[in-house]
């Protein structure tokens, strides 16, 4: 009985030796990540350059926090603090490094960035390391306000979000079509799905060369309505026209247009995705119900089927929104915001003011970046507003 | 089953059902198929105007060598797995050990922190792009692949959490009450008896991330200076301009950028949906 008793204690004691070991650990290896300068490498490990040494000092001190965080995690589970209450503190130590990774590269810049928004800076700091920015209030945001560049930037914004939508209805159209159990047609699905698995930079190259006027796929289905190709008495082919084909990319009324139909390309497979799997989980009673009701076709779709789809038509609107207004790659690889800034978009005007060639304005870049965030928060706290109530349904 | 099986419907309705597919496919794809056809046609028919009628000569092996041999393109694809393997790594051992937290653990914090994970999910890259530019310089890590895989494995941490989360709140709770009653450590609970029944959504995000990274272009054109760094999807955008009227190696080296993924798809299909849609159709 008494031996038991003791163990229970022991059960909640602090271990010391274990503690005091790994307080020792976890200290010096701090000192070390803290200490660790690129400068010790290149002077003493023969590194010829200052940009050589940084990855393997990097990875050096990359170990030391390593070994911190491992210390630290021996030392704090073998307190009694720890031990008594388990459940109030595994959950935290659980959460730790994510968390604290997830804060100082997501969160954290958030608030960094409008605050950048309110200062005029190109990025540099002195030799001193000091900060050679200055707080001009909210100049940049009246700049924004005379600037046509943003106007155009916004109201693309607002096309993409528009136009991206069909994405959601032709996904659903494609899902529909393709719901079906013949012979191969599993393969027939994943060859649709196939433009979302795609880089969007390889979809913009694609579509780049599509419009090409002079012999892209487009020209060759104009050619084929309004040109006609005849051959001359010196027996050259020559091509002659009603209508020339149009540069889509080249004409600022339809290079925008074009790049969100390169853009859908992808949209809709995704949303088709979710939809097919949307449609596998519809309840079979309830169609064989309907059917009873003689409901059919449409009628069927619009009471019954999209109902029971909402999920799936959710997300889908979501990922939509979310892919509108971070629509970069395409129009960096399409047109790089031409012809004369028409098909700029904010993310990437933003980028273009902030760090493109020759002009690095980080305050006014930010300040673009800040608008853009304040339309995605709309979309964030809806979508956060819904899981909390599908949250507390579940629980 | 909605729409009605067509094989309920007449023979004609069959027939035309089996010969609409393959033309939808095609119709689908025909911008693929075309640059496809362009990637293996010599430079001379894209000259001559051949563009879309059958190759003079099949030139598909010369053209995908042309590619490695005069350009940098081995080394672009030898960048992008050295920056997408470690990623996927970091951020899905990172998301196991938040989901698990957030997932089993009743605490006031639980959901405003899962909360924190999926909001900063949803971001605009462009807010977070000057302050982690300046963080890798004091980090003494700006244009190192280090320094772009610690920010894609914080970014991707948090989609991996709330797919995570959602994943081990629907595994039996009962299993983790009866091992702790048993006196079971909560580490070794989390190691022994979670971890191995989570493998299938480590599966799923370890393709999803996989793709996702790999075709990353935004973040490696920020945090990159050097060529000798860039992954393939900055590269060969760098080959558009290299190969300028070149159709026939641009298309090749396109192409050759999208392998990888799409082999991870075919190979992986089940997982790579139930990635999308379970994190999503959860969430």
């Amino acid at each position: 009985m008494a031996s038991t008793a003791s163990l229970r204690a022991n059960r909640y004691q602090t271990a010391s030796t274990t503690v005091a070991l790994s307080a020792i650990v976890l200290i010096i290896a701090l000192i070390g990540m803290f200490t660790f300068d690129v400068s010790w490498m290149v002077d003493n490990l023969g590194f010829t350059k200052r940009v050589d040494a940084r990855v393997p000092s990097f990875f050096a001190r990359f170990s030391c926090l390593i070994i911190a965080l491992g210390a630290a995690f021996i030392c704090f589970t073998n307190t009694s603090l720890y031990k008594r209450n388990k459940l109030t503190y595994a959950p935290w130590i659980f959460l730790f490094i994510g968390t604290a990774f997830f804060l100082i590269y997501v969160i954290i810049p958030i608030f960094q960035s409008i605050s950048y928004s309110f200062t005029k800076w190109d990025g540099l700091y002195d030799i001193n390391g000091f900060w050679t920015g200055e707080w001009v209030g909210l100049r940049n945001y009246v700049q924004l306000l005379d600037d046509p560049n943003f106007y155009t930037s916004l109201w693309n914004n607002i096309l993409w979000l528009v136009l991206y939508m069909l994405a959601v209805p032709a996904g659903l159209g494609i899902a529909l079509f393709l719901n079906q159990t013949v012979g191969g047609i599993r393969i027939y699905k994943s060859l649709f799905f196939f433009p979302f698995v795609i880089s969007q930079v390889v979809v913009g190259l694609i579509f780049a060369w599509t419009y090409n006027p002079e012999f892209g796929l487009l020209s060759e289905v104009w050619g084929f309505f309004f040109c006609e190709q005849t051959t001359n008495i010196m027996g050259n082919l020559t091509t002659t026209c009603t209508v020339d084909p149009p540069s889509i990319l080249g004409d600022p009324k339809y290079a925008t247009y074009g790049i969100i139909a390169a853009g859908l390309w992808p949209q809709i497979a995704y949303c088709m995705i979710l939809y097919l799997t949307g449609l596998n989980n519809v309840s079979p009673d309830q169609i064989e119900a309907g059917r009873l009701d003689n409901a059919k076709g449409w009628k069927m779709l619009w009471h019954i089927i999209l109902p029971q789809l909402k999920p799936a038509t959710f997300i889908a609107v979501v990922v939509t929104v979310i892919g509108a207004l971070r629509s970069f790659d395409m129009v960096a690889t399409m047109t790089q915001g031409g012809p004369f800034g028409s098909t700029n978009v904010l993310a990437y005007y933003m980028f273009d003011q902030a760090v493109g060639e020759g002009v690095g304005r980080y305050g006014y870049g930010s300040a673009i970046a800040t608008v853009l965030f304040a339309i995605m928060l709309i979309y964030i706290s809806y979508f956060l507003w819904r899981m909390y109530q599908d949250e507390k349904e579940g629980n | 089953m909605f729409p009605a099986p067509v094989e309920k419907s007449s023979a004609g309705i069959q027939l035309t059902y089996k010969l609409a597919l393959p033309v939808a496919l095609f119709l689908w794809l025909l911008p693929l198929l075309a640059i496809f056809m362009t990637s293996i046609r010599p430079l001379s028919d894209i000259n001559t105007g051949n563009v879309f009628g059958i190759p003079s000569d099949f030139a598909m092996l010369e053209n995908y060598s042309q590619v490695f041999a005069q350009t940098d393109a081995w080394q672009y694809f030898m960048n992008t797995m050295v920056i997408t393997l470690p990623t996927v790594a970091v951020s899905i051992a990172l998301a196991c050990l938040t989901g698990y937290a957030l997932a089993v653990y009743q605490f006031r914090w639980a959901l405003p922190m899962f909360f924190l994970f999926v909001a900063g999910n949803f971001v605009p890259f462009q807010i977070l792009m000057l302050p982690v530019i300046d963080l890798s310089n004091k980090m003494e890590i700006y244009n190192t692949v280090p320094g772009l895989v610690m920010f894609h494995a914080a970014f991707q941490t948090g989609f991996c959490t709330l797919f995570m989360r959602n994943f081990i709140k629907a595994l039996p709770r009962e299993l983790i009450e009866s091992a702790r009653i048993e006196g079971v450590g909560e580490f070794r609970i989390f190691w022994h008896l979670v971890l191995p029944l989570v493998k299938p959504a480590v599966a799923a995000l370890a393709v999803l991330i996989f793709t996702f990274i790999w075709n990353d272009f935004f973040w490696a054109t920020v945090m990159l200076q050097d060529d000798a760094r860039l992954p393939i999807t900055v590269g060969i955008r760098s080959l558009n301009g290299e190969f300028v009227q070149q159709w026939h190696l641009i298309s090749a080296a396109s192409l050759l950028a999208a392998v990888p993924p799409v082999a991870m798809f075919f190979l992986m299909q089940k997982h790579f949906i139930a990635g999308l849609t379970l994190g999503a159709t959860k969430g």
